[in-house]
């Protein structure tokens, strides 16, 4: 996926203060029709602290400014890959332990991310010559260090190295900013379903909230085909300045507006206009937090994860707003915490907001758990 | 007669050929009037169809093998356009006919009759070039299973000259294109053979008027083919429909726990190094690894042309026997991975409709809340077409949606490959699935104990250094069966 901006990667100091289109913005709007770029001008400015966020570069967008020697980065391989091997030996086998298979494999993508001639490090060894240099994006040392935090304190890989790739897009993260999952992909698989379906949803206004790194608002708006518009809110300062970037190295600035708030607060003005709605609030019951896998617990924000009492504190709001929000015919989609919380969305929409809502579905994720809520405003 | 026409175009064209070349041409175009008979009706068709080619076979000889390269890689686009279609049927059928042969009747086949011995390629003796080169072409034609076109092509050449063809024109579409590839392989093989012919009758003739600047010019031209004729035999190894595609190769762990597993990651090994070597690029799609070490099973795709068509040769079961590292006692340990050859179509071709509704997407490793519960960069997928039962699964992808287009980019070449196997009477050894492959089907032999060897069961080629061939020296295993396989049966088939 990193190939998809190959330029990007020689432009990275530039790209740290202000990331620029790269080749790979070729298929989206790049030439944007005037009003649009006044919808990003007049809004985009976040309201508060967040302006002063100045959002981390991924390893694999900075300078590559380290020589190093091979030999000294195979030993480093050599001594990572034993690490990696080892934590299954030393850790119980609960379902949340490090797993060695999955831990070569990042070792693979961590090289591929901050070295410049990566296969000459993992393949040709036999026959590269140990006294050529390779050039890396990070030292050395700062290598060694990333890969400890990995194992030993657990740091998710993502953060390690600063990128998540989610669908088609490498999206940044850090610390702060909840780490796409690859099941909430499916929500931008659903709204492209029903926008090939139906043109009407293409051109109207779009809202993702609570959208952290932005990843479902440029998913959506990469579907809508450059004509509609979508507004991506988050009430953190963190989550706001890592989803401008985003929006910005994919050039959607034109697309997508990213506006600070609680839920529905920061959308005042577009009231009753939404053609679609779409979120992944936190819904994990307080009382599970204390439990979760390291990865996540100790290192991802509770902003993010923390749904209240039963999880569903967001969620019930956002059904709130949803009739209130959504033109007639227009569609939502929400992620939950699986069968139990869907099916409690989806009483809650038929008894207390009857007549509001239909086609109330629950949709599977690819492990067989309703994870999704959808339908449409009446 | 002939000879005076002979000798009257070649004086004035001799002067052309300082310039513009042409005079092969118009020898040419009056050997083959000689040879013929005036009242043949095809003989106008044949006439005009033979100048073109002659044209064109002296291009080849000056451009060497690039050009005949090219020519036979777009052969498509050389001969399929438009009109030139039929024209190109009919020539090629009176062709196919009318045996190529020089003034003086001399032919491949009673050239490789005289038995004239073949020396070495810097010797110059023109009948050693000629000897030689006519055997090249005889291997060739067997390689290519000429009779076998010669028939398909009148078959196709049917279907093109029906009326309602274009009615369907999936099917039409597919049908030119055939006949355009088969045409062009063909014509490939007669221009070379009519390019062989007009030199010697060239040489005869500038023995005959004491021209030795002609003469040794001829020569070096016969020589050159020679070397190219080489080059065409070892094409001709890869000239089957799909031997021009990219493909997945699929290695499996027999029984016998570690040791097999690391035996079938041995074998992987070979496969990606054989292919770095060979310049193809190579991605790991899916993985499964053995408990201990090694693999269970794990499919890589293998990017480049012809790709398939070397790789193929590979499918089978590959035996090893060892003292096993895994084994504290140090006994001998027999173990076996079997491999398995997927080809991935062109756009050209017809590929299997998939209807979504027949799909299952599965996470590979579900279990726990996941959601927001679980963050692990382990996002593969398993992809199962329900009504085959066909199976895909990637992870080598960092996102689930990669992994999901990387599997259904497997399945789709799994049932594309299921399908051919359905529908043509291919080779079926080379489309068998690593489920059909029989544990008996063993086609080579890797010993590192007690002695050195590796043997193909199939050719019983032979090489006495097992590293070198497990770090990814197989290609004399490769050739030695694409050329057994063909090779086999002395008819041109
Ligand atoms: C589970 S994360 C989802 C992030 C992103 N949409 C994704 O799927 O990767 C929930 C997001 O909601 C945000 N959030 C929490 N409370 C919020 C609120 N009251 N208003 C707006 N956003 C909120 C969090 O900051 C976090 O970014």
């Amino acid at each position: 996926m990193i190939r998809i901006f190959p330029s990007l990667r020689f432009t990275s100091l530039l790209s740290a203060a202000k990331p620029l289109c790269s080749v790979a913005c070729s298929s989206s709007p790049v030439r944007e029709p005037p009003q649009r770029a006044s919808f990003a001008e007049a809004k985009s400015a976040p309201a508060s602290n967040s302006l002063s966020i100045t959002p981390k570069s991924p390893l694999f967008l900075r300078t590559p400014s380290h020589a190093t020697p091979l030999s000294e980065v195979w030993k480093w391989h050599d001594w990572a890959k034993d690490l990696a091997s080892s934590v299954e030996v030393s850790s119980s086998n609960s379902e949340y332990s490090l797993d060695s298979a999955i831990l070569l494999r990042e070792l693979k993508w961590l090289i591929e991310d901050s070295i410049v001639d990566d296969q000459l490090v993992i393949h040709k060894r036999e026959i590269a010559n140990d006294s050529e240099s390779v050039k890396l994006r990070a030292s050395l040392e700062e290598l060694y260090d990333l890969w400890r935090q990995r194992i030993e304190k657990r740091r998710p890989f993502q953060y390690v190295v600063g990128c998540e790739h989610w669908r088609d897009l490498v999206l940044c993260v850090e610390e702060g900013v909840l780490i796409p999952r690859p099941e909430t992909e499916l929500i931008v698989d659903m709204v492209e379903e029903l926008v090939t379906r139906d043109d009407w949803f293409k051109n109207g206004v779009w809202a993702d909230l609570g959208t952290g790194s932005g990843a479902i608002a440029i998913g959506v708006a990469k579907v809508l085909g450059g004509r509609g518009r979508v507004i991506a809110t988050d009430l953190s300062p963190v989550a706001i300045a890592v989803a401008g970037n985003n929006v910005q190295r994919y050039s959607l600035q034109g697309m997508i507006e990213v506006r600070e708030g609680s839920w529905f607060e920061p959308l005042k003005d577009v009231e009753g206009k939404l053609v679609g709605l779409v979120s992944n609030p936190p819904y994990i019951p307080s009382d599970d937090i204390p439990g979760l896998q390291a990865e996540v617990g100790r290192h991802e924000p509770k902003l993010a994860l923390d749904g209240g009492i039963d999880g569903t504190d967001s969620l019930i709001q956002l059904c709130h707003g949803a009739s209130r929000m959504l033109k007639r015919g227009g569609f939502f989609a929400f992620e939950t915490n699986g069968e139990k919380q869907s099916k409690m969305i989806v009483d809650y929409m038929t008894s207390d907001h009857q007549n509001s809502f239909s086609d109330l579905k629950i949709v599977s994720d690819f492990a067989g758990i309703g994870r999704f809520v959808t339908g449409f405003r009446l | 007669m002939s000879s005076f026409i002979i000798k009257r175009s070649r004086s004035r064209s001799l002067l052309l050929w300082q310039t513009h070349g042409i005079r092969i041409r118009s020898i040419l175009f009056s050997s083959y009037n000689s040879l013929s008979n005036p009242s043949d009706s095809t003989d106008s068709v044949s006439a005009s169809g033979f100048s073109s080619f002659s044209t064109r076979s002296f291009k080849t000889t000056a451009f060497g093998f690039k050009f005949s390269h090219l020519n036979q890689k777009f052969g498509d686009l050389a001969y399929s356009g438009g009109s030139n279609l039929v024209s190109t049927t009919r020539s090629l059928s009176s062709e196919a006919v009318a045996v190529a042969a020089t003034c003086d009747g001399l032919t491949v086949e009673r050239i490789i009759a005289n038995q004239w011995p073949i020396l070495d390629e810097n010797e110059s003796d023109w009948k050693s070039h000629a000897a030689a080169i006519s055997q090249s072409i005889q291997v060739i034609k067997r390689r290519l299973q000429w009779k076998k076109l010669l028939v398909r092509l009148k078959v196709l050449s049917a279907e093109l000259n029906k009326p309602d063809l274009w009615n369907d024109p999936t099917h039409a579409g597919k049908i030119s294109r055939e006949h355009g590839s088969l045409a062009g392989k063909m014509k490939g093989v007669m221009t070379f053979e009519r390019e062989l012919l007009e030199h010697i009758d060239m040489l005869k003739l500038a023995k005959e008027e004491n021209d030795s600047e002609l003469e040794s010019e001829t020569l070096k031209a016969l020589m050159e083919m020679r070397r190219v004729s080489k080059e065409k035999e070892l094409e001709a190894l890869l000239s089957a429909e799909n031997d021009s595609c990219s493909c997945y190769i699929e290695v499996q762990a027999g029984a016998g726990g570690t040791e097999s597993n690391d035996w079938a990651s041995m074998v992987m090994e070979m496969y990606k190094t054989w292919a770095q070597r060979r310049k193809f690029s190579v991605t790991v799609v899916d993985e499964m690894p053995g408990e201990m070490a090694g693999i269970k099973r794990a499919t890589i795709k293998v990017n480049g042309e012809y790709a398939y068509g070397y790789a193929k040769a590979e499918v089978g079961v590959h035996r090893l026997v060892r003292i096993s590292p895994f084994d504290s006692g140090k006994r001998r340990h027999t173990s076996f991975a079997a491999v398995a050859v997927i080809p991935i179509l062109g756009d050209g071709s017809t590929r299997v409709q998939i209807n979504d509704s027949d799909l299952r997407i599965e996470r590979f490793r579900s279990g726990g809340a996941g959601g927001q519960h679980a963050n692990t960069t382990d996002s593969a997928v398993r992809i199962i077409h329900v009504p085959t039962g066909i199976t895909a699964t990637c992870q080598n992808e960092r996102s689930q949606h990669m992994n999901k287009a990387s599997a259904m980019a497997v399945l789709q070449s799994r049932l594309d490959q299921l399908e051919m196997a359905r529908q043509t009477a291919m080779n079926a050894q080379h489309t068998q699935s690593l489920t059909e492959i029989s544990w008996g089907n063993q086609i080579r032999t890797y010993v590192l104990h007690p002695y050195r060897m590796v043997k193909d069961l199939r050719t019983n080629y032979e090489v006495s250094d097992p590293d070198s061939v497990l770090e990814g020296d197989l290609d004399g295993f490769i050739l030695s069966f694409l050329s057994s396989s063909l090779d086999k049966g002395d008819e041109e088939r």
